[in-house]
């Protein structure tokens, strides 16, 4: 490289870090992934290392295999190498609130509704993304639909990108297909919840030791299945969206005719015997327990592809029933992003690697699926495997957290088109006017704290049917005692002044 | 003479019952290790497994290389700490337990104060990670636990203010003996069963420790074997218990199952149980003398 | 050469001894208790770094305080922290001193030292592996206790994770399991040192046993009782927090009974990611933990100097 062209660098890294506000010096803004990596890539004068932190829940012994090989192709394109920092799912909240308190190096991170996002933005943690964004990897935007990409705007501003994933969901059961044969179930006369009580008595009465119905975690219970179709939770449930409500009221949850609904359909099936009668205190996953041969199935969020990727978790073929349109919920967008966190020195540097998890399909298939031949090995078709004899491979990468994963190559059994019908699903789906909205819980912390607390106390007993519903004024009377008023108030103040601000 | 031999056996008796119950559940833990993954779910965890399996411990074998290398950093960690924390308590306990030691009370009390307050966590682990630098390194699993707290100093310092009679300490440094060498040839000596005693504590709280790893260590390849044990049962527990939107059951698919959990349980507590018999000639006689006084 | 000179050159050996360890106590120990200042402040992330945290936030006085006063939570877990901790120095006093009675009853030193390992064995391993134990017992669907046990006389299962009226119960156990070896040992060794003779004495003025233990054993262990309890006073406000977390399975309809401030506030700083709420809440029960010693420390030191802590 010219002595030229690494002053040039040098200034624009030292304007761009002042300010963060670049008019379109340097890259070119081509759409075209190939153009705009080596564009940047020629205004990169230091190599930079970047670190990039994200949720692990399984094996990532080979991480630094994978980050080996995606190094070979970052140091070429943008002149940078990444260091991966897998943190368990368990640990994550407390790593990054660590992390992001002190001084430590931190280029790329997962930020999600679910783990304090909105809080994060509003403690400086993150920077804004727009600019960068524009100058540097412009291709991001047509990755993923309109909605979805401005899904994440607190006051007008990018503060993470959205994993392309299934935004959307719908809602539905999952049950074992060879039982579903050998009762010669129709199942194309289910056509709604109630629908599966035939199913669930035939089950029942002919299938001693198999229960129908288990909840596939305490959160996916099985009223909740049945009201998430009308509900938009706005993240805690504290203070909850009706879907084809007009206006944008916050209102109470627990006090919805659509909750009583599904709480009463709840209990039916549980004292007709239907759920499993430990079902809020097992601790056992509902894949576990098909596994086991002790259930028929569950009921849960789906989306294509989705009876494959259970046939493979819970070892039998699974059939599924889809009982709900699809909804895309407020955290439909902003459940789980990419953010540059202030702690960055190379924030351009970061954006240009994010946009090569967007754009540039070698680096998303080493970080989603391995190295090939060592952990996946290629089909005539085209889509992947894991190589003959190798049990655990050492790398399991959740893919929908991070990048463009519609770049990467699919796994045995799934459609190889699955990526389109994603598309076609999230597109399609009923989109809550929230979405993007992210509540910032610090004003009210006193009582969210103290709200979590009642939530968890009654919730999975109500929701899973073992607690009679007429537990629900309690359940309601205490969460008012803890202050869920207030809560709704202030809820329903950053709604109206996050929709003032994207002029919703 | 009669009664007498009554009351030892139902001492015995009382005593042989006791110790079965702090054991019993040790016993079900490894038998669940060794328990056939589906007849646990179907008929639950007893005494005699329904169905006989190794396939957890061969499971775990599989992962040889990733066991091994925790716990060959659990090892190295416990070891170093041990011998360093051992003899900086040391160190430190020696002067205040001498009489004529100037400013003695203020630095007891800077010691005993530790065991009442303290900063917390965020500043605590600032002060390592950027005083120090020491995240996702080694030094970060020892460091922290070396005195942790002053209670142990406090420990060694009463047995050696009541154990060791001062005029032989007097007369060693009249013979011309520095401070240094009283220390190491008579003081030491003759405080085996305190260091043991505490040698075993550390030891312990080593092994055991899952803590700091949570903390300071992302870096897979530092893990302890706790951490290990740790974080495939609080990310079980995680996901049962939060939602992350539609995608946890994919995240569920990677969990361990039962017996594996058991199995790692078994490995991690083994190790501790085999070296535990060596000091234990030691331990009862340490705390005799240590903890008539904090 | 002055008095204090000379004293420091006669010493040097030792002040150099304490150097190390004193330096690490400065840096592990006192250095972090500036944080202290967190629990009145309203962090900003945009200084970052220890000092640029403490010295840039704003100061809000009590407001990161309110929470552990201001909600109907407070009661509860302020009681439960009590209850459960003034439960487990009663009863681990009690049944380790009688245990440890017991141990020095047996003649045979090798019984002795085999019921000694055994019993010091829950120790020995973490809470982790504890939640496990407890786990495989209690466990709904295939637990020990539910399959095995409660068939035995007859009883329904139950559900343990749900129902939190047996917790009070099952955690005091446990903790007792976990302890009790410790404790003991520690008691064990004081009765040890009991001089004999006492024993004999009394034997031939036709003490009986447990004349023999209300009158010599229990006085003469006094000083060791007094500092152990006063340790744990000093750490009441302070939970076990594996044993309250982990081994209820962080179950929510436990709450009512097994919530204490640690996993109170350990839950708020996983909701909410607030340093300064969780800084309030360590502030809180240091404090408070230091003054329940000092006034004990102050009774105890005016009944008998000698076995006060300072």
């Amino acid at each position: 490289m010219t002595r030229m062209s690494r002053k040039w660098a040098w200034a624009s890294t030292a304007v761009l870090s002042a300010s963060l506000v670049v008019s379109g010096c340097g890259g070119s803004n081509e759409g075209n992934s190939e153009a705009s990596g080596s564009a940047s890539g020629a205004s990169n004068g230091k190599a930079v290392e970047l670190t990039m932190a994200f949720l692990n829940f399984g094996n990532m012994n080979d991480v630094q295999t994978v980050q080996d090989e995606i190094n070979k192709i970052a140091s070429a394109k943008i002149n940078a190498t990444v260091k991966l920092m897998p943190i368990d799912v368990s640990a994550w909240t407390q790593q990054t609130n660590l992390l992001l308190a002190g001084n430590e190096k931190l280029d790329l991170l997962v930020t999600s509704s679910f783990f304090n996002y909105s809080s994060q933005v509003a403690k400086n943690q993150l920077i804004p993304l727009d600019d960068l964004l524009e100058q540097y990897a412009p291709g991001i935007k047509e990755t993923m639909s309109e909605e979805i990409y401005n899904g994440t705007k607190i006051d007008g501003k990018i503060y993470g990108v959205p994993s392309v994933r299934d935004t959307a969901a719908d809602y539905g059961m999952v049950m074992r297909k060879d039982l579903v044969d050998k009762h010669g179930i129709d199942l194309s006369k289910v056509k709604s919840f109630e629908d599966l009580e035939p199913v669930f008595q035939t089950i029942k009465d002919n299938e001693p030791g198999i229960v129908p119905l288990v909840q596939n975690s305490n959160t996916q219970t099985v009223a909740s299945q049945l009201y998430n179709q009308f509900i938009d939770p706005l993240g805690d449930s504290l203070g909850a969206l009706l879907l084809d409500g007009g206006d944008l009221k916050v209102v109470n949850l627990f006090e919805t005719q659509e909750y009583k609904d599904a709480l009463a359909i709840a209990r039916k099936w549980y004292q007709a015997g239907y759920i499993m009668q430990d079902a809020a205190t097992t601790q056992e996953t509902g894949n576990s327990l098909v596994k086991a041969g002790k259930a028929l199935g569950y009921l849960s969020n789906m989306k294509p592809g989705f009876e494959q990727q259970e046939s493979k978790n819970d070892g039998h073929e699974m059939v599924a029933v889809r009982l709900t349109k699809a909804v895309t919920q407020s955290n439909g967008a902003n459940g789980f992003m990419m953010s540059i966190p202030r702690n960055s020195e190379n924030p351009e540097r970061a954006m240009q690697f994010m946009n090569l998890l967007y754009t540039d399909a070698d680096i998303v298939n080493l970080l989603d699926n391995g190295v090939e031949g060592k952990h996946y090995v290629k089909n005539e078709d085209g889509t992947i495997k894991v190589p003959d004899g190798a049990g655990d491979t050492g790398y399991l990468f959740n893919q929908w957290m991070v990048g463009n994963n519609a770049l990467a190559y699919v796994w045995e059994g799934t459609d190889k088109d699955i990526w389109a019908q994603i598309k076609t699903f999230n597109d399609t789906s009923v989109i809550s006017k929230a979405l993007g909205f992210a509540f910032d819980a610090n004003p009210v912390k006193t009582e969210v704290a103290a709200a979590t607390n009642v939530l968890n106390q009654y919730r999975i007993g109500l929701e899973s049917g073992t607690l009679d519903p007429s537990t629900l004024d309690e359940f309601n009377g205490k969460l008012k005692a803890a202050g869920l008023d207030k809560i709704i108030a202030e809820k329903q103040k950053q709604l109206d002044a996050w929709a003032a601000a994207n002029a919703k | 003479m009669k009664t007498n031999q009554m009351n030892q056996t139902i001492v015995h008796i009382l005593l042989i019952l006791l110790s079965a119950a702090c054991l019993f559940p040790f016993l079900l833990l490894f038998m669940a290790s060794f328990t056939d993954e589906q007849a646990i779910v179907q008929h639950g965890y007893s005494f005699w497994p329904s169905e006989f399996s190794v396939d957890a411990y061969s499971y775990l074998w599989n992962q040889a290389s990733t066991m091994a290398r925790s716990y060959g950093i659990t090892v190295l960690i416990t070891i170093i700490g041990t011998v360093v924390g051992l003899l900086i308590s040391a160190l430190l306990a020696y002067p205040l337990s001498r009489k004529d030691m100037p400013i003695r009370g203020l630095l007891a009390f800077l010691v005993f104060f530790t065991l009442l307050f303290n900063g917390g966590l965020v500043p605590t682990y600032l002060v390592y990670t950027e005083l120090f630098n020491m995240k996702n390194t080694l030094l970060a699993l020892i460091v922290p636990g070396l005195l942790t707290n002053g209670f142990f100093v406090l420990l060694i310092r009463s047995f050696f203010s009541t154990s060791i009679p001062v005029p032989i300490i007097e007369s060693a440094y009249i013979d011309g003996a520095t401070e240094f060498k009283i220390f190491y040839r008579i003081v030491l000596p003759l405080s085996l069963p305190i260091l043991a005693t505490i040698g075993l504590m550390l030891t312990i709280s080593y092994w055991n420790d899952w803590f700091n790893g949570l903390i300071y260590i992302t870096e897979p390849s530092l893990y302890s074997i706790q951490n290990l044990l740790n974080r495939m049962l609080s990310n079980i527990q995680f996901l049962q218990q939060n939602s992350l939107g539609g995608n946890s059951s994919q995240a569920a698919a990677t969990i361990p199952m039962n017996s594996v959990r058991m199995a790692m349980a078994v490995i991690g507590i083994v190790p501790i149980l085999c070296i535990y018999p060596f000091f234990q000639k030691y331990f009862v006689k340490g705390l005799t003398i240590g903890a008539v006084k904090g | 050469m002055s008095d204090a000179f000379k004293k420091l050159k006669r010493y040097r050996a030792l002040f150099l001894m304490i150097l190390p360890g004193m330096a690490y106590l400065i840096v592990n120990n006192y250095l972090p208790m500036l944080g202290v200042v967190i629990a009145f402040k309203d962090i900003d992330y945009s200084h970052r770094g220890l000092f640029g945290l403490i010295y840039y936030s704003d100061w809000i006085g009590l407001k990161n305080f309110e929470y552990l006063f201001k909600t109907n939570d407070a009661l509860v877990i302020t009681r439960n922290t009590l209850l459960y901790n003034g439960g487990f120095i009663l009863l681990n006093t009690t049944v380790a001193i009688g245990l440890a009675i017991l141990l020095n009853e047996v003649r045979n030193r090798l019984a002795s030292r085999f019921y000694q390992s055994l019993i010091l064995l829950p120790y020995l391993i973490s809470m982790v592996i504890v939640g496990y134990l407890v786990l495989s017992l209690l466990n709904v669907e295939n637990g020990f206790v539910n399959k095995v046990v409660l068939p035995m006389f007859g009883v329904d299962p139950i559900s343990w994770y749900s129902e939190a009226k047996y917790w009070p119960y099952i955690l005091t156990i446990v903790n007792l399991w976990k302890n009790i070896g410790y404790f003991c040992i520690i008691y064990l060794a004081s009765i040890i040192g009991i001089d004999h003779e006492y024993y004999e004495a009394a034997t031939i003025d036709g003490a009986s046993k447990w004349q023999q233990i209300r009158s010599i054993t229990i006085p003469l262990i006094a000083p060791t009782i007094t500092v152990m309890t006063l340790l744990a006073i000093g750490r009441i406000f302070y939970s076990d927090f594996g044993l309250f977390y982990q081994v209820p399975l962080n179950s929510g309809p436990l709450q009512p009974t097994t919530d204490v401030i640690d996993t109170y506030v350990y839950r708020g700083l996983m909701t909410l990611g607030d340093i300064g709420m969780s800084s309030a809440a360590g502030f809180y029960q240091a404090l408070v933990g230091f003054i329940l010693v000092l006034v004990s420390n102050y009774i105890v030191s005016r009944r008998d100097r000698d076995s006060a802590l300072f």
